[in-house]
């Protein structure tokens, strides 16, 4: 069976690196990326099933991310997080057909939960 | 005299002595409750940090430092109300908190240290110097300074010196390209090597290692030479870094030779190996700084390794490998050392030894520098330890293990005279199972499958050598004759060799099993396999031989058993392979994290003991306890002054049918009675811990009205010592006062010879209650009083309560109780006073104490 691939974008790389051993633990393929830039030219090579990725982020910022995911792969979900729990932001990721959003801290249980059912809706 | 005086004060309003205006009572109370409701704030703030740091959380630095400032101003302003309260009493401890918050702003912002000098001696390494010196340097130190174990004489080059050092030679944007590359660049690494080794000192530095040879010069008399040693940042306190980094034994004590040395082991943090382990493990080389340790080397007559814990999952027992000469060998994996299993008791007890070979040693050389030589025949097999030295070296082995509540993999050595020293201690990587499976390679675990399932395929080898790492894989062999074949390795492969080697490492990522012909399982080696949970066998004796390059096989080392079958069995395999790596793992997450060390631990744990003071507060959660602790004692002095307190509130006496004589003061809620009234019975107390403990009073059959007759020699000791009990407390004389709120009371009562003192905080807070409760006087002999005083004791310590005795005087503390346990545990005060009013003169001999006390407890109170 072929694994799922994760994606993780976040500048910070305690993110990147706490979401990936913790969803590696699940059996997914999870690539991380500090910054947009390099994050998209992947996208192109590459389809991943589920995006998670920073709101703000210097340079390209995660609605960004969340429209050229869009424009490449339809299907692929994005779990938008970010530092503060600002309501205005929340709503503009969620009209952006955005799967889910989360302030930070997550919880690592509820990530989990969510990719889960980005997974489910796309099968 | 003295009651003049002290009524003098009262009439004046002078309860206090100290400078500045006294607060009234009130007052005090407010700010007493403000310190209670911040600290609360604070403690909240920690719960929540180690909550979402306890890896369920996906956490940013952003978080820390929001949150942390958030706790910093609850401490801090706890701190204000506290001053206040205490009328400035405690100012160390604004130098407490600036020093931790500067500790824990400097982790957060990542500043660099600016602490320290370039150079500094054990004995001068505090705890929160960690950073400076590095982890293996902090952990010696402590060793010596606090646990004050034989560590030889030493420096530390700190991590500033690093900092100098590198910038004084240009080499930072080297090392920043080196973190740029996405692959390990030989070349690279090759260059950067060679300018470290070519390099100069920065002027401070040259002059503070050539000040600190001197130094060490003059303390062992000219005649020693240093082991020159890494301590990285975090070197020995989460990672092993196990033989990752150079170390240069008895490097002669000359500038330019010590000199040399410190460039060769900072040179070591750029080899390939080490770069390897540092990426594996998700370190940033460009932040990563050096200390280095100088240590005087110890003319070894034998030397090795602990395991505070026996690998093998035995808790009671350690392991000991010891060899002749220099520990060099050992840790390198290079020799048949004698190996001790030691009973980790009161009295330790050797219950086996092994004794090895141990045909080599390596000695040091009369110029400097080690060299190998053969061991005089009657050595060769001969167990280098005595009994006396074993049983030592686990005594100093198990306090170490204490001290940092962590299994420890200890260095030592003894020298010509038999005596032990201890040159390192790092956290014992034990084996777990199972662990990750990692990418490529097939490695898995043993499961319950294995054992009962006899595989189709033929055994290769059965029950040789020393498990290091449990644990299953398949995979083709690799023979290594030589170490540069390490860079063919092929990934998945089953490491083969005759010795064991810290250069594995290299190839650690992706190496399915290691199986090895020699080697023991305390080598550097074998800590980094556990580390990287790779299967691992060492000391298989002919693996080489029977193993040929090239062929399949699956490696099965389970507790204390290996088998080895001639093809890849992949259902053994897969049947167990699960990933278990463990978010400590995440280099990030534990960095970020360490931010905890200097806000959670509580150290400050017995205010009755002589080092609760500001200056040992470790951490913000000190600084709470600190506060609360000695806001409580505050209040209590405070409210010893209940006679000045008489003259400006309202009395109101309380009307109980038994002539306890209690007058009440009520600063705010205590007590529900229509204003002007000057009494108020048991049904009007408000007041929750007072309402307690005159239930208890109360209580049927614990107050004895009849007068028990003193013996005349009972009579007059206690006239003879009356001015010594009324001369401790003597605004208590003539008063049973109780102050009282809501959730407060403060109880001063004296019966007969009796001086009970009792102050309590009850509210729903569990964190917020305490209660203290101190006991004085007697009217009988010595002999009967200090018999009460066991009674009392005894009882006090069923119920939880920490307790200080002196005397006649006993003080007993409580805290962090829930509500209706202290409502319980205060009723049981108030018959406890009752009861023990008359007692003494009931205490004829000991056997009567513990009969009272039962009875007491019993709920049986006739006297």
């Amino acid at each position: 069976m072929d694994r799922y691939r994760i994606m993780v974008i976040d500048d910070e790389k305690i993110v990147g690196d706490m979401a990936k051993m913790s969803l590696e633990q699940e059996g997914y393929i999870v690539e991380t990326f500090l910054n947009a830039e390099p994050a998209l030219v992947r996208l192109k090579e590459e389809k991943f099933d589920v995006v998670v990725t920073d709101l703000k982020m210097k340079g390209i910022d995660g609605m960004e991310v969340l429209r050229t995911v869009k424009r490449l792969y339809p299907e692929t979900r994005v779990i938008m997080i970010t530092a503060f729990a600002n309501l205005d932001a929340a709503i503009e990721a969620l009209r952006g057909d955005v799967h889910d959003f989360f302030p930070k801290p997550v919880k690592i249980k509820e990530l989990k939960a969510s990719i889960q059912r980005a997974l489910s809706k796309q099968k | 005299m003295k009651n003049i005086i002290g009524h003098l004060k009262s009439i004046l309003g002078l309860s206090r002595t100290r400078a500045g205006e006294p607060l009234s009572f009130k007052a005090g109370f407010n700010r007493f409750r403000e310190v209670l409701d911040t600290n609360n704030r604070a403690l909240e703030i920690i719960t929540e940090m180690g909550d979402k740091l306890g890896g369920d959380y996906l956490f940013d630095i952003n978080y820390i430092k929001r949150t942390y400032s958030e706790l910093s101003s609850a401490v801090f302003s706890s701190i204000q109300s506290f001053d206040s309260l205490t009328q400035n009493k405690y100012p160390q401890i604004h130098g407490a908190f600036t020093r931790i918050d500067n500790q824990i702003n400097r982790l957060i912002y990542d500043i660099v240290s600016s602490h320290s000098g370039m150079v500094v001696f054990y004995e001068d390494i505090t705890w929160d110097m960690s950073r400076d010196v590095g982890g293996k340097n902090a952990h010696l130190a402590e060793l010596k300074n606090y646990l004050k174990l034989n560590v030889p004489d030493a420096f530390a080059i700190t991590t500033r010196a690093f900092d100098e050092f590198i910038k004084q030679n240009g080499l930072n944007e080297k090392i920043e390209a080196l973190g740029k590359a996405t692959a390990i660049n030989k070349s690279m690494l090759d260059t950067l090597q060679d300018l470290i080794i070519n390099a100069d000192f920065p002027p401070e530095l040259d002059s503070a290692i050539e000040k600190a040879i001197g130094k060490i010069k003059v303390r062992c008399g000219g005649k020693c030479f240093l082991a020159v040693r890494s301590s990285a940042e975090e070197e020995d306190s989460e990672f092993s870094f196990a033989g990752q980094f150079e170390t240069v034994l008895n490097v002669p004590l000359e500038g330019k030779a010590v000199k040399e040395a410190y460039k060769s082991v900072v040179a070591s943090l750029f080899s390939e190996k080490a770069v390897a382990y540092l990426n594996r493990l998700g370190y940033d080389i460009r932040k990563f700084k050096m200390a280095v340790g100088c240590m005087t080397m110890v003319d070894a007559a034998s030397s090795g390794v602990i395991y505070s814990t026996n690998p093998d999952g035995d808790n009671n027992t350690l392991i000991i490998n010891a060899t002749w000469g220099l520990g060099k060998s050992i840790v390198e994996g290079q020799t048949d050392a004698d190996l001790y299993m030691v009973k980790k008791d009161l009295s330790p007890e050797i219950v086996d030894i092994k004794p090895g070979r141990k045909e080599f040693m390596i000695v040091n050389l009369e110029n400097g520098g080690t060299g190998k030589v053969s061991a005089p025949d009657e050595m060769i097999g001969k167990p280098c330890l005595t009994t006396g030295q074993a049983i030592e070296l686990t005594r100093q082995a198990v306090s170490i293990e204490k001290h940092f509540r962590k299994p420890q993999d200890i260095e030592w050595a003894t020298d010509r005279d038999g005596r032990i020293f201890i040159l390192q201690s790092r956290p014992l990587t034990l084996p777990s199972v199972p662990s990750r499976q990692g990418r490529g390679e097939i490695r898995g675990f043993p499961s319950p499958l294995e054992g009962e399932v006899e595989w189709d395929a033929a055994i290769l080898m059965k029950n040789k050598g020393i498990v290091v790492q449990k644990g299953i894989a398949a995979g083709r062999v690799f023979i290594l004759r030589h170490m540069d074949e390490l860079d063919n390795f092929p990934k998945g492969s089953i490491l083969v060799s005759r010795y064991d080697s810290s250069n594995f490492v290299r190839v650690m990522p992706y190496v399915s099993a290691i199986i090895t012909d020699m080697g023991t399982p305390t080598s550097h080696m074998a800590s980094l396999c556990r580390e990287f949970r790779v299967p691992t066998v060492v000391n298989a004796g002919n693996a080489t031989e029977v193993l040929k390059h090239g062929q399949d096989i699956t490696v099965n080392a389970d507790d204390g058993s290996v088998t080895v079958y001639d093809r890849v069995i992949r259902e053994l395999v897969e049947s167990s392979a699960i990933n278990h790596m463990k978010m400590e793992d995440v280099y990030e997450f534990r960095k970020k994290r360490y931010v905890l060390r200097y806000i959670s631990p509580l150290n400050l744990i017995d205010p009755l003991l002589d080092d609760f003071t500001p200056e040992k507060c470790k951490t913000m959660h000190d600084i709470l306890r600190f506060t609360h602790e000695k806001s409580v004692t505050e209040l209590v002095d405070s409210a010893k002054y209940g006679s000045a307190m008489l003259k400006r509130h309202a009395a109101v006496k309380l009307d109980i049918p038994i002539p306890a004589g209690i007058i009440m003061i009520d600063i705010g809620g205590g007590l529900n009675i229509t204003e002007g009234s000057d009494k108020a019975v048991f049904e009007q107390i408000i007041s929750v811990p007072l309402r307690a403990i005159i239930k208890g009073i109360m209580h049927p059959g614990v107050w004895h009205s009849d007068m028990v007759l003193l013996k005349t020699k009972d009579f007059l000791s206690s006239m003879m010592r009356m001015s010594d009990i009324t001369m401790d407390a003597s605004d208590y004389v003539g008063f049973n006062v109780a102050v009282v709120s809501k959730e407060y009371v403060n109880l001063s009562l004296r019966f007969g010879y009796h001086f009970n003192m009792l102050d309590c905080y009850c509210s729903e807070n569990a964190k917020n209650n305490h209660i203290y409760f101190r006991f004085v006087g007697g009217a009988t002999d010595i002999v009967k009083r200090s018999r009460r005083v066991e009674l009392i004791a005894a009882i006090l310590k069923e119920y939880g309560f920490n307790l200080k005795i002196k005397g006649d005087l006993i003080i007993a503390r409580l805290a962090n109780t829930r509500q209706d346990e202290m409502e319980n545990i205060l009723e049981q005060l108030g018959r406890l006073i009752a009861y023990t009013r008359q007692l003494d003169a009931m205490l004829h001999d000991d056997s009567t104490v513990e009969q009272y006390a039962r009875n007491f407890l019993e709920g049986r109170y006739e006297l």
